[in-house]
């Protein structure tokens, strides 16, 4: 109970330095909203009118003023108004993160389901045929562009078998695309990186003990060296699960399949700062939940830290 | 059962799963187009849609959802819509609007001069930008009729309320942003932001028949997409295809392509804060290193009519324009005439060389390209050009002063009335004039026009002011980048509309089969 307290406590702690920090940053970049908001309209204005609304939206108070009233907004749950379409950007968000999350997991899922059998087996079959044909994935795979990826699924699937939506939103078979594009980029690292991982784990001395012990290969391999393998793998698929969620946007594009990447490059652009405060405050929640989440796993992927009584911080 | 038997089993069902998925496809194409026979079309737009708020976003007019008082057609002439006349009392600052008298909002109710009014109110509450542009003082409404002071002399108003941000809707309805009431041929079903706006006939519309009953309206920024959208069958229309796929599109005998000029121009800026580009000899000088036609047929490949001005030639507001030429000669010799010679491969004045800074963006993608062939043609007459790319060429522009030369683009004439382009660019404080252009003979017919009510006047002062910017090279105006639409060949009635305001209209119809 002391633990999740304390873990609360950074928490807040955390977002409201992220908080500070990203507004800083955010307010100090080059950048003027006001222009967006008034010329995107293709209207006749002047330098005076621009300068008028930005003091109408308080851009000219100093810094920690507008901090303060951001802060003061946000106690209240209110992250503000986009600039762009007027709306509350919590509802925004909350609006984009489910496609966001679906294509984020649905990716995962393609990704494991290439990553586990193929580096499992080129760990295997090491220096045999499997393993050399993994390499050859993992190298096309991490050098092709997702986004020209992406175009040629769409040629096989959508044009020449016309199987599967070229584009858009609504259905599963909308998902199978973007999600197919993503993970087949993903798995090129994963494949590697399981099948060093299980290489190592296979010269551990507890499977050699195991061997001692007469357990059957099947249950080595799978509940001990496998297990043990996934501890690399996870750490890194934590850590990459944030840039995961913000870093669709290219297949969101491609796609048109929309989710928070896109919206928040095109509040960046467009200098949408109640959004990108928004965002970045989103993600910062996620990551930290991600990493409790991986924490968590460390317990029941490896004894040895459940045994120690894991990590006491 | 043995591993290969249990393998062949795994991929028999993923077969079947991909055959149900393509049955199932084909079915609901078979119903789309022939079993129901509902007229529908899928169009795909190239403009990412974050809102169908009218008021905010040009979706709601483009989609056929919604319509303004005044309309600009192809000739870029006002046409009324949902006002059947307008006039002017005093030159320009008080108005009156007889609005049509059998129009309803696509829920039943009347669209009387009350509800434009409310209308308006809410338009220039929620949107900066139009309240700026308006400057509505007070409005009155009277039955059919309704009364609008703005805070000064605004000749070019009714050009302004063809803005499509102005759209006429029942301003009583909540969810503006996604089902907002208009009064054009088509109703809101559904919309999904970013991705697809579903619509049906109006069946009252009041402008006569709606060929279609169904539209679907879908976006996405990819060009290479969107042509494997429209192969693939995804989209009965494209908007702008990719560039490269031209001749393929062209060569499928199930599609149609259409091709306008359309109303934005890609120009040079020159910062006449400079010393430099004071001299209109030197102005005269860069007008002639830009090979236009080089622009048009090789860096946009064939997909732009060279320039003469800042207008289309066909623009009621067009001057003759001096005879534009590429002459590498003709540069040097404007060059001399402003006091340059050629010194060790450099062209020098006063013992300094000219040196440039030229600014560009890659928004639009030919724009870095145009940089760097003016660079290439300068360097030949010794003049040494620094690019520098930025990602927002108007914050730049106006916050620094360091720049001498910029590539920029806009829609010149968006609505049909010269006066936008020519108090932004020309006239002090104007928002896209950080090159700090002061003409007094040009300010002054800026000014008149400003003050100018009757249209036929207005358009020969706006002649006579560009004929001004034309002679004094105050701008060199390159390209007007076409729109390129291409479609099945069972659509009928597309027009492609040169302002991109209207694309779904009532007239828009398949052939079924």
């Amino acid at each position: 109970m002391k633990q999740a307290g304390k873990r609360l406590f950074e928490l807040v702690l955390f977002l409201f330095i992220l908080s500070f920090i990203s507004f800083v940053f955010m307010k100090a970049a080059p950048g003027d909203p006001v222009r967006y908001m008034l010329n995107i309209d293709d209207v006749s204005i002047t330098d005076e009118q621009v300068e008028e609304l930005r003091n109408e939206l308080g851009f000219n108070e100093p810094l920690y003023v507008q901090y303060w009233n951001w802060l003061i907004r946000f106690f209240q749950f209110d992250l503000g108004e986009s600039y762009m379409t007027k709306q509350p950007v919590l509802q925004e968000l909350i609006n984009k993160v489910p496609s966001t999350l679906a294509l984020t997991f649905s990716s995962m899922a393609v990704m494991m389901l290439i990553a586990a059998p193929i580096g499992t087996l080129a760990a295997l079959y090491k220096n045999k045929w499997i393993d050399h044909l993994s390499r050859i994935f993992a190298l096309i795979g991490a050098s092709v562009p997702s986004f020209w990826l992406g175009l040629l699924f769409m040629q096989l699937f959508s044009v020449k078998l016309g199987i599967l939506p070229a584009m858009g939103k609504g259905t599963f078979l909308h998902l199978l695309l973007p999600s197919l594009t993503l993970g087949i980029a993903m798995a090129a690292v994963y494949v590697r990186l399981l099948r060093s991982s299980l290489l190592e784990s296979l010269g551990q001395d507890f499977i050699k003990s195991a061997r001692a012990r007469g357990l059957s290969q099947k249950r080595i391999f799978f509940f001990h060296a496998f297990r043990h393998s996934l501890t690399p793998v996870i750490t890194i698929f934590g850590v990459s699960l944030g840039s995961l969620l913000g870093g669709t946007v290219i297949i969101e594009v491609l796609f048109a399949y929309p989710g928070v990447g896109k919206l928040v490059v095109e509040a960046i652009v467009r200098r949408d700062y109640p959004v990108i405060q928004g965002y970045i405050l989103f993600m910062g929640l996620f990551v930290v939940m991600i990493n409790l989440l991986v924490d968590l796993s460390y317990r029941y992927l490896n004894p040895e830290i459940r045994l120690r009584g894991g990590d006491k911080g | 059962m043995n591993k290969k038997t249990r393998i062949s089993l795994v991929l028999i069902v993923f077969l079947m799963l991909l055959t149900a998925c393509s049955a199932e496809n084909s079915n609901s194409s078979a119903e789309r187009n022939g079993e129901e026979k509902k007229k529908e079309i899928t169009f795909l737009s190239n403009f990412p849609s974050e809102t169908l708020d009218p008021h905010l976003n040009y979706t709601a007019v483009r989609a056929g959802v919604t319509e303004t008082l005044v309309r600009v057609n192809q000739d870029q002439e006002l046409e009324p819509w949902l006002a059947e006349s307008w006039d002017t009392s005093d030159g320009g600052q008080t108005w009156s609007f007889q609005i049509r008298n059998n129009i309803t909002f696509q829920n039943g109710k009347k669209v009387d001069a009350a509800a434009v009014k409310a209308s308006l109110e809410r338009n220039i509450q929620v949107s900066e930008a139009m309240k700026t542009a308006l400057k509505i003082k007070a409005m009155e409404a009277d039955g059919q009729t309704l009364n609008i002071t703005t805070e000064q002399k605004l000749p070019q108003f009714p050009s302004e309320l063809v803005h499509p941000n102005t759209a006429i809707v029942d301003s009583s309805v909540e969810n503006m942003e996604q089902k907002p009431i208009g009064t054009g041929p088509f109703k809101v079903v559904s919309f999904e932001p970013n991705s697809k706006l579903e619509l049906e006939k109006h069946g009252e519309y009041w402008d006569g028949e709606v060929k279609l009953d169904r539209a679907t309206m879908t976006f996405n920024e990819d060009a290479n997409a969107r042509t494997t959208a429209l192969q693939s069958g995804d989209a009965d229309i494209v908007y702008r295809p990719a560039i490269e796929s031209i001749e393929i599109l062209k060569s499928d005998q199930s599609i149609k392509t259409d091709v306008v000029s359309s109303l934005r121009t890609h120009l040079l800026m020159y910062n006449s804060g400079k010393e430099t580009f004071k001299d209109l000899n030197v102005r005269k000088a860069f007008e002639a290193l830009i090979d236009r036609q080089v622009v048009a047929d090789d860096i946009m490949a064939g997909q732009a009519t060279v320039a003469e001005g800042p207008f289309l030639a066909e623009s009621p507001y067009s001057p003759d324009y001096e005879k534009k030429f590429f002459s590498m000669e003709m540069a040097k010799k404007y060059l001399e005439e402003a006091g340059y010679k050629m010194k060790d491969g450099k062209m020098v004045k006063d013992g300094k060389p000219l040196t440039l800074k030229l600014m560009t963006y890659s928004y639009r993608p030919e724009l870095p390209l145009i940089s760097q062939l003016l660079q290439s043609n300068a360097k030949e007459l010794g003049i040494a050009i620094e690019i520098q790319q930025v990602e927002n060429i108007d914050e730049y522009l106006a916050e620094k002063t360091d720049w001498d030369i910029a590539t920029y683009s806009l829609i010149t004439a968006p609505r049909g009335d010269a006066s936008y382009f020519l108090n932004s660019a020309y006239m002090a404080g104007g928002a896209i004039n950080p090159g700090q252009i002061q003409n007094k003979q040009l300010t002054e017919l800026i000014e008149e026009l400003n003050q100018t009510s009757d249209n036929e006047k207005r358009n020969e002062i706006s002649k006579a002011a560009i004929k001004i910017i034309d002679q004094e090279k105050l701008h060199s105006f390159l390209v007007h980048p076409n729109n390129f639409v291409a479609y099945k060949d069972y659509v009928l009635n597309w027009q492609t509309s040169t302002s991109e305001y209207y694309t779904l209209t009532k007239d828009l119809d398949v052939r079924t089969k």
